[in-house]
């Protein structure tokens, strides 16, 4: 498992790691924040969906090295997320009809 | 040793061809399916919480899973501190990091059993509504999931401590975080579901 550029100066790499990481505690503390001031559900829904995935995709990208790393690896990765997310919007449709 | 002597040796080396390690192959592949797993636990729960109503919800205590959240999302920064500090040959930092890790995971775990005792205090068990057996497959898969995490990472720092990571060989190491980092992400999807819609 040697695929990690280790070109990176000292420190650098960790720095970046931080960085992600303070991206991902703000945006759970504004999730945090939008909640206690009670926005209106609609808007709230699609809000917290798009900031939830920005958190996902920081975490995959740059902390499971996707963004460096085999494409192959993000292709594996990628198919059974978009099939779970077809699932996932199929199921909710279906409970509209209801 | 000649190719003649190795079985299927041309898909040996169509595999180098693809600079593609066997182990961490092997890892992704796991996570696939794992995608798979929590993606029928959460479409069942989005389907019961879209079609029922779910006066338990009510009982969520979102700030306190927002603050195990955040334990959680610092627990994945220890895990790449830990990878960065062993690929510069830094040992003690790699056995700190995975410390702390396991040491927050722990943290998540308490939240969690806290959680589930207060909303059982409040009448919401698995067999209560559909809304209780949803909510505590969920979790609960999500809580086994860091604590097999919590135990890979104690495992993981005892070889740690023998040596059995160096700058140039740390695949163990690497494997774990992808693991704990997927359990990261699945509860980032968890929280917002769950707690937040």
């Amino acid at each position: 498992m040697t695929d990690i550029p280790r070109t990176t100066h000292d420190g650098r790499r960790a720095r970046g790691y931080v960085m992600v990481f303070l991206a991902l505690a703000a945006i759970t503390a504004i999730e945090l924040v939008l909640t206690q001031i009670g926005l209106a559900a609609s808007a709230a829904g699609a809000l917290f969906l798009i900031l939830s995935l920005g958190k996902a995709t920081l975490v995959v990208m740059f902390f499971m090295h996707l963004r460096q790393d085999s494409r192959i690896y993000t292709a594996i990765f990628l198919l059974p997320v978009i099939l779970v997310l077809a699932f996932s919007t199929l199921m909710l449709m279906s409970a509209g009809g209801h | 040793m000649t190719s003649h002597t190795i079985p299927h040796a041309d898909d040996f080396r169509a595999g180098r061809e693809l600079s593609l390690d066997h182990r961490k192959l092997g890892m992704w592949l796991f996570l696939a399916s794992e995608v798979m797993f929590f993606g029928g636990l959460v479409g069942t729960f989005l389907h019961y919480k879209a079609t029922l109503p779910t006066p338990e919800a009510a009982l969520l205590d979102t700030v306190l899973v927002g603050l195990n959240t955040f334990v959680l999302i610092t627990s994945s920064l220890m895990v790449v501190l830990g990878l960065d500090a062993i690929q510069r040959g830094r040992r003690r930092g790699l056995i700190t990091f995975l410390g702390l890790t396991a040491l927050l995971g722990a943290i998540f775990l308490g939240g969690q059993v806290f959680e589930f005792i207060s909303l059982a205090g409040h009448g919401v068990t698995l067999q209560s509504s559909v809304f209780g057996s949803s909510f505590y497959t969920l979790t609960g898969f999500h809580g086994l999931h860091v604590l097999i995490g919590v135990i890979w990472a104690l495992v993981t720092l005892m070889k740690a401590a023998r040596g059995t990571y160096t700058a140039q060989e740390h695949a163990g190491v690497e494997a774990f975080g992808l693991y704990w980092h997927f359990v990261d992400v699945v509860w980032i999807v968890l929280f917002t579901i769950i707690y937040l819609i």
